[in-house]
């Protein structure tokens, strides 16, 4: 017994060292940046020389860079508004559509019986299994093929053929759970389906569409490899920003650029995620 | 009678209506392009980007050595990246799996509020945007890096290691951005874990390292094998993590396609190394489902 208690306890001691090991993998990159991000050191980010705040003031245009070694690097604050602009705009818009569709699949899938409804869940996975950079070229050369020309809408549409689908499963999880007897009520009631639907099943899935709408908003705001190759040149989104600044060399600007996305994002991954726990 | 006919004929207009966006969009915007990239990769290349509605296989026969033309040559280069590019995706899988497998059990254990809360902390780096995640590593990794000048600080190396630029850097990369796509499933299988079969085991009177390969194993195997395809197939398509942490030195067959789509514009070439990728994935997936089919089937015999 009393070998058997310690043995429990060396293990628990052993499993939660890995686990404290485990999330600092996860977060000392990220770490790293944010305190980077504060070193006034303009030539290595690795050697600490004390702290500022001017990497941020120079994305605002606060601070002035023009003379400096950084003047070459660095973007006007004019540059970086439209394309957060660009940014923003495709996401909500993705998001939205997005939203919308997956939501009426996964409400057509939950409560209807049909054939072909196997075809639908199998369609509605391809999406998130084909890498990205093979749906990235697919749709480049449809694009170009079908005469579009590239834009913050021919982006616009890229995301909406992934996103769908991610808002279709956080729906469908929750619709999963969901107590199917007020919808009943409803119907029995002498309601008309539009009407169970905007009454009933809508405020009960609420929580899953926002959930969903939300992780949409965030997967279309990151988006690297697919947007890279729909994006034409007068619609680049903040990632592609980032991107070519970081072909350009390591700069503390896109160090506190990074900042303040990495900050956005976690707090409305967090939302999103605080939403989607909430039990139905 | 007439009134059930309604009722049935307002549901099928119902479903029809849901249905029809998901329809139109997948079929336009997503397998309609899969096709023509598929149709693409058998005709010829023009002569200014474009191509030639030409039945041509050779794109493949410079990838893989058959069938060629007078004008196609086989590249051996193209096959011992994409042979490389397997090799980074399957370390990549491995060296997540080690690490995400006891966080599992690390997490399994603990009381509820605290579960939430780690789960919540594991999840949200999937949620810094990509090249973030890139970007940290690169100021890790590099000659004048935190990790060189820590250890050149602490006198454990004179000169600084180079890390960057190498297999090994584009893999660490990879299991960083993947590791949330691991874990998930893993800790999904692992969560529900019957440890009345763990006990009934050792009760039985097998040691620990029996106990683990005979029982806990083979239980938390689904996913496992979910993890590893779900890491799997973006790893072997990824460009932006080679592009960046692999340099010159390190390619992919990503960062081939990246190139002839978007510098030497040969887009039948490209989609024909597109569908080198995609053939692997199906390749896997249809593995996958063959074993889970049979597995099933001898379950219910």
């Amino acid at each position: 017994m009393l070998k058997g208690l310690k043995e429990g306890k060396l293990w628990s001691i052993l499993f939660n060292g890995y686990g404290l090991l485990f999330l600092t993998f996860l977060y000392m990159p990220l770490g790293l940046i944010v305190l980077y991000s504060f070193n006034s050191n303009p030539i290595n980010m690795a050697v600490w020389t004390g702290f500022t705040l001017d990497w941020y003031a120079t994305i605002f245009g606060g601070a002035s860079v023009e003379g400096t070694f950084d003047a070459a690097f660095t973007e006007s604050p004019e540059r970086i508004f439209e394309v957060v602009k660009n940014s923003f705009l495709v996401a909500i818009f993705a998001a939205s559509i997005s939203t919308i569709i997956g939501t009426a699949t996964a409400v057509a899938l939950a409560r209807y019986k049909f054939a072909g409804k196997r075809f639908y869940q199998a369609l509605l996975i391809l999406p998130m299994l084909v890498p990205d950079i093979v749906l990235g070229i697919a749709l480049l050369i449809f694009f170009v093929g079908a005469g579009f020309e590239l834009s913050l809408l021919t982006i616009i549409i890229g995301h909406v053929t992934f996103l769908s689908s991610y808002v279709f499963i956080v729906v469908s999880t929750r619709m999963a759970g969901m107590d199917t007897t007020l919808e009943q009520a409803s119907a029995d009631l002498g309601a008309g389906p539009l009407t169970t639907f905007w009454r009933v099943t809508l405020p009960q899935i609420m929580p899953g569409v926002i959930g969903g709408f939300l992780l949409g908003f965030i997967i279309s705001l990151d988006d690297v490899v697919i947007t890279y190759f729909i994006a034409g040149v007068g619609s680049q989104t903040l990632p592609l920003f980032i991107l070519a600044m970081m072909r350009r060399g390591l700069r503390p600007q896109i160090t506190a650029l990074a900042v303040l996305i990495l900050i956005f994002s976690f707090v409305v991954a967090t939302i999103g995620l605080l939403l989607r726990n909430r039990k139905p | 009678m007439i009134a059930g006919d309604t009722i049935s004929t307002r549901k099928k207009r119902a479903l029809f209506l849901l249905l029809m966006p998901i329809t139109l969009v997948l079929g336009i915007f997503f397998l309609i392009p899969l096709g023509i990239m598929i149709t693409y990769s058998f005709l010829e290349p023009g002569l200014y980007g474009g191509v030639e509605w030409n039945w041509y296989p050779y794109n493949y026969g410079r990838i893989l050595g058959w069938p060629l033309n007078d004008y196609e040559e086989f590249e051996p280069i193209y096959l011992a990246i994409f042979l490389n590019s397997l090799k980074i995706a399957g370390l990549t899988v491995l060296f997540s799996l080690l690490i995400c497998y006891p966080a599992a059990f690390w997490v399994s254990r603990m009381s509820p509020r605290r579960k939430n809360f780690v789960l919540f902390l594991i999840t949200l780096p999937f949620f810094a945007n990509l090249l973030i995640r890139i970007y940290a590593w690169l100021l890790l990794l590099r000659p004048t890096g935190f990790i060189n000048s820590l250890l050149q600080g602490v006198g454990l190396i004179d000169q600084p290691l180079d890390m960057l630029f190498s297999n090994f850097a584009v893999i660490v990369g990879m299991v960083y951005i993947f590791t949330p796509f691991m874990f998930l499933p893993i800790y999904a299988n692992v969560e529900k874990l019957d440890y009345s079969l763990v006990r009934a085991s050792q009760d039985l009177g097998a040691g620990p390292v029996q106990t683990f390969l005979r029982v806990i194993l083979p239980l938390t195997a689904p996913g496992i094998i979910g993890g590893s395809i779900i890491v799997f197939i973006p790893a072997l398509g990824n460009f932006i993590v080679p592009a960046f942490l692999g340099g010159s030195k390190v390619q992919m067959t990503g960062n081939l396609i990246e190139r002839s789509f978007l510098q030497s514009r040969d887009w039948p070439f490209g989609a024909a190394l597109a569908l080198l990728i995609m053939g692997s994935v199906v390749l896997l997936l249809v593995i996958q489902f063959a074993r889970a089919s049979r597995r099933e089937s001898r379950g219910a015999a």
